[in-house]
């Protein structure tokens, strides 16, 4: 998360806002946002249903709880998911995406 | 152009992230030696190769830094010396001063050495042909009876912070070797960049 907050210069360039998702409770993200000094939402989504909207695949660790492992997604202004990577998130692959995006939405 | 910005405002990117990992792998050599005795990474930085007994250690995806060097320590575990160039330290502030004290407070809790960390020196030096700051700090667990002292040079690569960090882990009775603050300190010296960051390339070219 730390990456993406200091690439929120960049992402502002590319009008692209950034938000994480979590199956954490509001408190304990609250916290955890301040201590990482996080300026961008972080969404509470205890029953883990947007992670399952989006295809993130369950953790194999921890059976019977909504843990999910690691996804970007990135969607874009139509709500259409443009590009979806599990996994660490790659940031110099999301900047070349978002600024791919950027051009196309200045064409004709 | 006003037209162009409202198109992607809507355009949103979400992370789900609930757990992490880096992998720290050795990999084929990404580097070679210049007539004049330096190292070559990756035909993007330049710098002084240390001594022999230095490992390479590199991480590949999603690390916690991006290439170094490793040496085991005479003595009793954990004594080694470690020292790496990281161009995503911890920490989110542009400030020098301000990036040290955030990438701290999370090193050297990923060190596992949370307890009595103090910063005993912080200085302003020229890096990378413009202004750094170096800190050192020390941090000592007394249930494990383990300690460690780090050194951290931070600079600028574009509009980015980057960091020289060297890390000395020692038994609470152990003693410091500065031959390996020497080292690090001519790698960090020694560095230069070879061509423009992946983020100055984004943002200056079309």
């Amino acid at each position: 998360m730390e990456g993406h907050q200091r690439n929120l210069p960049l992402y502002d360039r590319f009008n692209a806002r950034v938000v994480g998702v979590s199956v954490d409770d509001v408190i304990t993200l609250k916290y955890w946002a301040k201590s990482l000094d996080l300026t961008f939402p972080i969404l509470s989504n205890v029953t883990g249903f947007l992670g399952a909207s989006f295809g993130v695949a369950p953790s194999p660790e921890i059976k019977g709880f909504p843990v999910f492992s690691r996804k970007t997604v990135i969607i874009d202004k139509k709500g259409i998911i443009r590009y979806a990577k599990d996994g660490s998130p790659d940031f110099k692959d999301i900047l070349l995406f978002l600024k791919k995006m950027h051009k196309e939405g200045g064409k004709p | 152009m006003k037209k162009r910005i409202a198109m992607f405002l809507c355009v949103a990117l979400a992370a789900m992230i609930l757990s992490a990992c880096a992998t720290t792998e050795t990999t084929q050599k990404p580097y070679k030696l210049s007539q004049q005795g330096k190292v070559i990474w990756n035909d993007e930085f330049e710098f002084s190769p240390p001594p022999p007994g230095w490992k390479l250690i590199q991480v590949e995806v999603g690390g916690e830094f991006g290439f170094g060097f490793l040496r085991a320590d005479p003595g009793q575990f954990p004594s080694q010396s470690m020292f790496v160039y990281d161009e995503e330290p911890f920490g989110c502030s542009t400030v020098l001063g301000e990036r040290g004290e955030e990438f701290f407070k999370r090193y050297l809790w990923t060190t596992a050495m949370v307890a009595d960390m103090k910063i005993l020196e912080e200085k302003k030096v020229n890096l990378l042909g413009g202004e750094g700051v170096a800190m050192v700090a020390e941090a000592k667990d007394p249930v494990k009876k383990e300690k460690v002292k780090s050194k951290v040079v931070f600079g600028k690569r574009g509009d980015r912070v980057v960091a020289f960090y060297l890390t000395q882990w020692r038994p609470t009775d152990g003693t410091y070797d500065p031959s390996a603050f020497e080292v690090f300190d001519n790698f960090w010296g020694s560095f230069r960049y070879l061509k423009k960051s992946f983020y100055q390339t984004l943002v200056e070219d079309p």
